[in-house]
C-alpha cells in the first residue's frame, strides 16, 4: 500500500512518531486516500475505545477505595468499622496477603530469627513467645500498654498506643506500634498478648508523628473482629487504665 | 526509609479515578474492578518504599494492579473460577441511545480480548499513556508493546466488524 507500516500509522493516531517521521505521513496521507483511511481507522478506534470508559471518570468514587487510598487515622477508626459492616456485598475474593503476612511476621518473632525488615532491635525486646505459641509484650512494650495513654506524644523510638477497647471477650485491647511494626495486644490475666503483628509501611522509624497514624490494614481487620462498641474515649481509658485494665 | 508517608497519600487518592477506569478494562466485572483498585492500591501502600521517587507513580500501581489481576486470573483458572465474560450489552433495554449502545458494543468486545491485548488496549488507548510508560508497566521491551498493541486492535476491530454483521 506505502513505505508506511500499519505500525507507524498506528503510531502517528497514537501521537508517538517523531517529528520528520509524523510530517511524511501527513503528506503520504494527503497523496494517498488509502493511507488516509488506515489512519482515520486508527483514530477511530483510539477514540472510540476511549469514549467507551471516560463516564467511569465521572462516577463518584466508592467510599471504600477512598479510606483505602487515606492512611486511616485511629480517630476514624469508628467510620472505617461502620464502612465496612454496611457493606452488602463481602469481597469476591480474598487475597490471602495480608494474614499471610501477619503470620510470617509472627514466626519470625517467634522463632527469633528477626530476618523481616521492620522488626528489628526494639520490637524483638519487646515480644516473647508464651508458653502456648501466643506472643506476649514483655519489657518497654508491656509497659507502655499498661501506663501509657493515647494521648501521650513519645519519643523517637517509644511505643505509640492507639486506641483502647473492651472486646467482644470482654477483655481490654490497646493497639500500638513500635519500630515498624503495628499491632493489637489483649489482656490476658496480668499480661498482654498481642494476637497480630504487621509491618507498618507508614511507620518509618523516628517518624513518629506519622507512625501513629495508620494502621496496617492486618491490625485494622483484627480490631475489627474484637471490638464490642465504641473505642474508649480518653476519659474511659484513664479510668480503665487506673483499675490495672481489669475487667 | 526516606519516603514520607502522606503525600503518596494523597496521590493515590488523585489517581482512583484513572485507576477505576483501567480496572474498568481489564476485569470482566464492576465489582472486580474496584476489588482490583483496592488490592492494588492497599499493595501499593504497604510496598510504598519500593517507589522510586521521580518516576511516574501512575505506572507503577498500574503495574501492581495488571500483576494483581494475572494472579487474580490463574488462580480462578485453577479454581475452574473463570467465568465468561458477562455480556452488559445485552442487558441494557432498548431505549438507551445509540451512543450509549455503542459505548455498551465496545465494551463487550473488549471483554472478548484475551488478557494481554485488554490490558495493552486499557493502558494505551482508554489511559492514554504514551507506548514508553505502557511497556515500562508491562515490563516488555518497546517493540514488543506496539507489536501487541496492533495485533490488540486489530482482534478488537475484528470483534467489533463481526457485531456489526450480525445485528439483525
Amino acid at each position: 500500500m506505502s513505505k508506511f507500516s500499519d505500525d507507524i500509522l498506528m503510531a502517528f493516531a497514537d501521537g508517538e512518531l517523531d517529528e520528520a517521521t509524523r510530517q511524511a505521513v501527513q503528506q503520504a496521507m494527503r497523496s494517498d486516500p488509502a493511507i488516509a483511511a488506515a489512519v482515520a481507522r486508527h483514530q477511530a478506534l483510539r477514540s472510540d475505545v476511549f469514549g467507551a470508559y471516560a463516564g467511569t471518570l465521572d462516577e463518584a468514587v466508592p467510599q471504600r477505595l477512598q479510606l483505602a487510598a487515606s492512611a486511616p487515622k485511629v480517630v476514624q477508626l469508628d467510620a472505617v468499622r461502620a464502612a465496612r459492616q454496611h457493606k452488602t456485598e463481602p469481597r469476591r475474593w480474598a487475597w490471602p496477603e495480608w494474614g499471610a503476612i501477619a503470620a510470617t511476621l509472627v514466626l519470625g518473632v517467634a522463632a527469633g530469627s528477626i530476618g523481616v525488615q521492620g522488626l528489628q532491635g526494639d520490637t524483638q525486646l519487646a515480644l516473647v513467645a508464651g508458653k502456648d505459641g501466643a506472643l506476649m509484650a514483655r519489657g518497654k512494650l508491656a509497659k507502655a500498654l499498661s501506663a501509657q495513654l493515647a494521648s501521650a506524644a513519645p519519643a523517637q523510638g517509644q511505643v505509640r498506643i492507639g486506641l483502647s477497647f473492651v472486646s467482644k471477650q470482654g477483655s481490654y485491647c490497646r493497639s500500638f506500634m513500635l519500630a515498624g511494626a503495628a499491632g493489637l495486644a489483649c489482656r490476658d490475666g496480668d499480661e498482654w498478648k498481642i494476637p497480630v503483628l504487621a509491618e507498618s509501611a507508614q511507620g518509618a522509624p523516628g517518624d513518629y508523628r506519622q507512625a501513629g497514624s495508620a494502621l496496617p490494614p492486618a491490625v485494622l481487620e483484627a480490631i475489627d473482629q474484637r471490638i464490642a462498641g465504641a473505642a474508649l474515649d480518653a476519659k474511659a481509658e484513664q479510668a480503665a487504665q487506673r483499675g490495672g485494665w481489669r475487667r | 526509609m526516606t519516603f514520607n508517608a502522606a503525600p503518596i497519600h494523597a496521590d493515590i487518592a488523585a489517581l482512583l479515578p484513572r485507576l477505576r477506569r483501567f480496572a474498568r478494562t481489564i476485569t470482566y466485572h464492576r465489582e472486580d474492578a474496584d476489588d482490583l483498585v483496592q488490592v492494588a492500591v492497599e499493595r501499593a501502600l504497604m510496598r510504598s518504599e519500593q517507589w522510586e521517587a521521580g518516576t511516574r507513580l501512575d505506572s507503577w500501581i498500574f503495574r501492581i494492579m495488571k500483576n494483581a489481576w494475572i494472579d487474580e486470573i490463574r488462580t480462578r483458572v485453577r479454581r475452574d473460577h473463570l467465568f465468561a465474560p458477562e455480556a452488559e450489552g445485552e442487558h441494557v433495554g432498548d431505549d438507551y441511545a445509540e451512543a450509549h449502545q455503542q459505548r455498551m458494543a465496545i465494551q463487550k468486545a473488549i471483554s472478548l480480548l484475551s488478557e494481554d491485548h485488554r490490558i495493552v488496549i486499557g493502558l494505551v488507548l482508554v489511559d492514554g499513556l504514551p507506548y514508553k510508560e505502557a511497556a515500562e508497566v508491562l515490563e516488555i521491551p518497546m517493540g514488543t508493546l506496539t507489536s501487541r498493541l496492533a495485533r490488540a486492535r486489530e482482534a478488537l476491530q475484528g470483534l467489533l466488524s463481526d457485531q456489526t454483521r450480525s445485528l439483525p
